[in-house]
């Protein structure tokens, strides 16, 4: 099966591939305007952006299932390479999960932009910003609304946990932790099994 | 020099040479004296007037020099002769004026009384022959005197005048101002005078008592003679001597062979005899009974002057011995570490007694403090008092306004209205008597004063007495202020330990404090630090225990991922207790959250039911704490109790015994465990310090029971009795600070 997981536009037949319909009921969806889409200039091909797909599978309760298959993407922030290793040699092997990593707050963000996480798992205590500003900037984009954030420290002070959860983290894990509790947590959040 | 001007004055007339030749002479004879006294007209005036006198009663006047003589006697002619013209011839010397004469003329007078008793003396005894010698020499016996009063009268006067004021003996006063006495100015004159030498003598040696007189003396009996008529004369009072002392006359008489029964005599028929001769020299117009009067007079004048001198001079010793007195029982009353109001009132007891009142009171300003201290002595009670006035007592104020304005002289005066209203107030008697008071005066300053009720006479006597004032005034104020300055000096070094005990103990908090916060923020960066590792040792073993199948490899795995946590686990309680989190106070029951707790603690440890007792006194009593650390003390507490009891006999009582009406909650935690030896105790909630052996507990829980309970404002001690147990004492406050 293709992976559409880096697509921002799809063809007519792409589309009845994720929705398990034939490629003429995609034409007559788009032709009708049920369905948003363009014709690529010059020609009469049609095209379908991925938010107006999603729009449209979730209009007509098709699951989205196909449209995001495949591995889940998780980005691990934290600067002690030691901790970023293990996590990569944690969920790598596993099929549902895709890793990146950052050291800094800064790297985060781009990652966060080019990476689109599921999940992000960040150390409270960064080289540049903490995690607090972490969580925040990212929750002031309403484009990664979808994104969990787990913050993680070795220290648990109850106002600095409190502080982290009301600027935006799910949840907060304190080292040294149980990985296989940390990995049901995660998929826990994204509904994989 | 004086003895130059001795010689400067003039020589006997011939008269009266003439007349010692006759007298001198065995046959000279009437006749030769009536024409001596014929060939002076005012000798024959003289004469004349005198047998005048002597002829009252006979008829016929006396005329002539040749019939004066008879009637009064070859002896008597002859004898106011010398004396007359002897007298005329100091008399002369005298630069005028500058000396009353009467001084002098008493001197006369006293030469005159001498001759004549010397005269009737030797009449009496074995020494009659030299009757008429003894004349002479009676007479010149103190010519010495006139002598240096017609030289130097102005010396001779303030002679007079020191043995008048010093009652000293006058040979000492003329050695002592003109260098030559009396006697050896008389010898020097006489001499000059070609006198006979036993005439020289009795001026010279009239002053010896008769065992000293040298045996080379010419005429010792007229010296004899002579002392002893000085010395009736003396007795007598009858002129000036300058000399006091009267020697034993019956002693003297016997010497010379004269009986008392004489002597009595001779002093009796004195004046007669003098009566004449004075008369004849010139001697004012005195006669004899006017002699005796004015004797008597003069004696008894002294007399009443020695005796009014004393009574004053008693009055005053009486005062200053009083003072004196007080001023003893004042310093014994004193006490080297007394307090001020002691002092007033060992004053107050000291000033009634010499004053002899009934009640007194001192009082005395406290520098810094600005209190009064008072101190009373009254009759009615043995027990001297003591009173303390408060700085905003006004009272207070209006006394130290008066005491400001008071001068610094320590005088008895009448009491001011301020002292008026603290005797009101201090004495149990209402006050009848005029109150007086008497300022304490230390540094120029006035200080206190003493206060007592009086009628005027009886403190008259003393405002009368100005130094004795002084003096008890002066050094009651100075034990006062001594007191004062001690009384502030030991208050100064009070508060000097006491701001030195709260700056130590501020010190050691401040110390605690930051050793604590230094070891929080080590532990906060430790925990950041050593989690990450701690994670990834841990992570990575449970990795490889969960692909394991090796059991052993499995059994490490699990260990090192245990250990791990443990580790992890120190270090967050180090950081909780070097920085315990803000405590989030609310009302907590104790006796739910005991009951609460103990269900807990015996699901979770082997104590049943019956090991375990609560009592609370008043089960609405609620404390103002974090529930949770507060949970954490106590869980920490019993933990520690549990560890120390063995579990067979184990016994704990919980306590509170407070009630809802306390401003703190205690909860007292008894168990019967191995309990603590002294030195133990004192680290029991030391960080780390733990008595069971190393390895075994870190040692944290009653540290940090200790720092949560402080956190909460509360307190946590303990008491231990090694094999008996321990008991653990939590206080924390029942209100909020704003309730």
């Amino acid at each position: 099966m293709a992976d559409h997981r880096g697509k921002t536009v799809f063809t007519t037949g792409e589309v009845a591939q994720i929705c398990k319909v034939s490629q003429q009921t995609v034409i007559r969806c788009f032709d009708s305007g049920r369905l948003k889409g363009f014709r690529v200039p010059g020609s009469k091909f049609r095209r379908i952006p991925r938010d107006a797909l999603v729009v449209f599978m979730k209009t007509n309760e098709i699951p989205l299932d196909q449209l995001e298959s495949g591995r889940r993407r998780v980005l691990v922030v934290d600067d002690d390479p030691a901790i970023v290793e293990m996590f990569t040699d944690l969920l790598e092997p596993d099929e549902r999960f895709e890793v990146k990593t950052a050291a800094s707050g800064y790297e985060a963000g781009i990652l966060t932009e080019e990476f689109r996480p599921d999940v992000i798992l960040l150390d409270f205590k960064l080289p540049d910003i903490n995690g607090t500003t972490v969580c925040k900037t990212i929750r002031s984009n309403p484009h990664y609304e979808h994104i969990k954030i787990i913050a993680c420290s070795g220290v648990a002070d109850p106002d600095e946990v409190q502080e982290l959860l009301s600027s935006g983290a799910d949840e907060f894990i304190r080292k040294p932790f149980v990985i296989q509790t940390v990995i049901d947590r995660v998929a826990t959040m994204l509904k994989v099994n | 020099m004086i003895l130059g001007q001795l010689d400067k004055l003039p020589a006997l007339p011939a008269v009266v040479v003439r007349l010692l030749a006759v007298t001198a002479s065995d046959e000279s004879s009437a006749r030769d004296v009536v024409m001596l006294i014929e060939s002076d007209s005012a000798l024959t005036a003289a004469i004349l007037r005198m047998a005048k006198r002597a002829d009252l009663g006979v008829r016929g006047e006396v005329t002539t020099v040749d019939r004066a003589v008879p009637l009064l006697g070859f002896t008597a002619v002859r004898n106011a002769v010398l004396a007359l013209r002897i007298f005329e011839v100091l008399s002369t010397g005298d630069s005028a004026g500058t000396k009353d004469t009467s001084a002098r003329t008493e001197l006369w007078k006293h030469s005159l009384a001498v001759a004549c008793a010397s005269q009737m003396l030797a009449e009496y005894g074995k020494n009659a022959p030299m009757a008429g010698e003894a004349f002479v020499c009676g007479l010149l016996h103190d010519i010495g005197k006139l002598a240096l009063d017609a030289c130097l009268p102005k010396s001779y006067a303030r002679v007079l005048d020191t043995v008048e004021r010093s009652r000293t003996c006058i040979c000492d006063v003329e050695l002592d101002l003109l260098g030559l006495d009396h006697t050896a100015a008389g010898k020097r004159l006489l001499q000059r005078w070609e006198l006979p030498q036993s005439i020289v003598e009795c001026a010279w040696l009239h002053h010896q008592t008769p065992d000293a007189l040298p045996s080379a003396a010419t005429a010792p009996d007229l010296i004899r003679l002579v002392h002893l008529a000085d010395n009736l004369v003396r007795r007598q009072k009858i002129g000036l001597s300058g000399y006091q002392h009267v020697d034993d006359l019956s002693a003297l008489a016997g010497e010379i062979g004269v009986d008392d029964g004489a002597i009595d005599d001779v002093a009796k028929r004195l004046p007669d005899r003098m009566e004449a001769l004075c008369e004849f020299v010139g001697l004012n117009d005195l006669d004899s009974r006017h002699l005796y009067v004015e004797s008597l007079a003069k004696a008894n004048a002294e007399l009443g002057r020695t005796n009014e001198n004393l009574a004053e001079t008693n009055a005053r010793l009486a005062l200053r011995s009083a003072a004196f007195d007080a001023l003893a029982s004042f310093s014994e009353a004193l006490a080297e570490r007394d307090r001020i109001e002691d002092v007033c009132r060992a004053a107050a007891h000291s000033l009634r007694e010499m004053i002899g009142v009934d009640t007194a009171i001192v009082f005395a300003r406290v520098g810094s403090s600005e209190c009064i201290r008072v101190g009373i002595a009254s009759a009615s009670t043995t027990q001297a008092e003591t009173d303390i006035l408060d700085p905003r007592d006004p009272e207070n104020t209006a006394l130290r306004t008066a005491l400001s304005v008071e001068g610094a002289a320590p005088t008895i005066v009448p009491a001011a209205e301020p002292y008026q209203a603290l005797w009101r107030r201090c004495a149990a008697a209402p006050c009848e008597q005029p109150l007086w008071a008497l300022a304490l005066p230390a540094g120029g300053r006035v200080i206190g004063a003493c206060l007592f009720a009086g009628d005027a006479q009886v403190v008259g006597r003393w405002r009368s007495a100005p130094e004795e004032c002084v003096a008890i005034a002066t050094a009651m104020g100075l034990a006062a202020a001594t007191a004062i300055t001690r009384n502030d000096a030991e208050r100064m070094a009070d508060e000097l330990l006491d701001v030195n005990r709260r700056f130590r103990a501020a010190q050691v908090e401040l110390l605690r404090t930051r050793s604590l916060s230094m070891i929080g923020e080590m532990a906060a960066g430790a925990a950041h630090e050593l989690n990450n590792p701690l994670s990834v040792i841990s992570g990575r073993a449970q990795m490889r225990l969960a692909k394991s199948e090796d059991p052993d490899l499995s059994r490490a795995m699990q260990i090192i991922v245990e250990q791990a946590h443990s580790a992890s686990q120190i270090v967050t309680d180090l950081m909780d207790f070097a920085k315990p989190p803000t405590p989030k106070p609310a009302t907590l029951v104790i006796a739910d959250l005991l009951e609460s707790l103990l269900q807990h603690w015996q699901t979770g440890s082997s104590l049943g039911t019956d090991h375990v007792s609560v009592t609370c006194a008043d089960p609405s009593v609620a404390a103002q704490a974090d529930e949770q650390q507060l949970r954490a003390v106590l869980d920490a507490v019993m933990a520690n109790a549990v560890e120390a009891m063995k579990p067979e006999s184990a016994r704990l009582q919980i306590n509170s015994p407070s009630r809802a009406s306390d401003e703190t909650v205690r909860i007292v935690i008894e168990d019967n465990g191995c309990g603590m030896t002294p030195d133990v105790l004192e680290h029991a909630v030391d960080p780390f310090y733990s008595y069971r052996p190393a390895g075994r507990g870190r040692g944290l829980g009653l540290s940090r029971a200790h720092r949560l309970a402080e956190a909460n404002g509360g307190k946590l001690w303990l008491e231990s009795t090694p094999g008996v147990g321990t008991s653990v004492t939590i206080e924390l406050p029942a209100r909020t600070p704003s309730d």
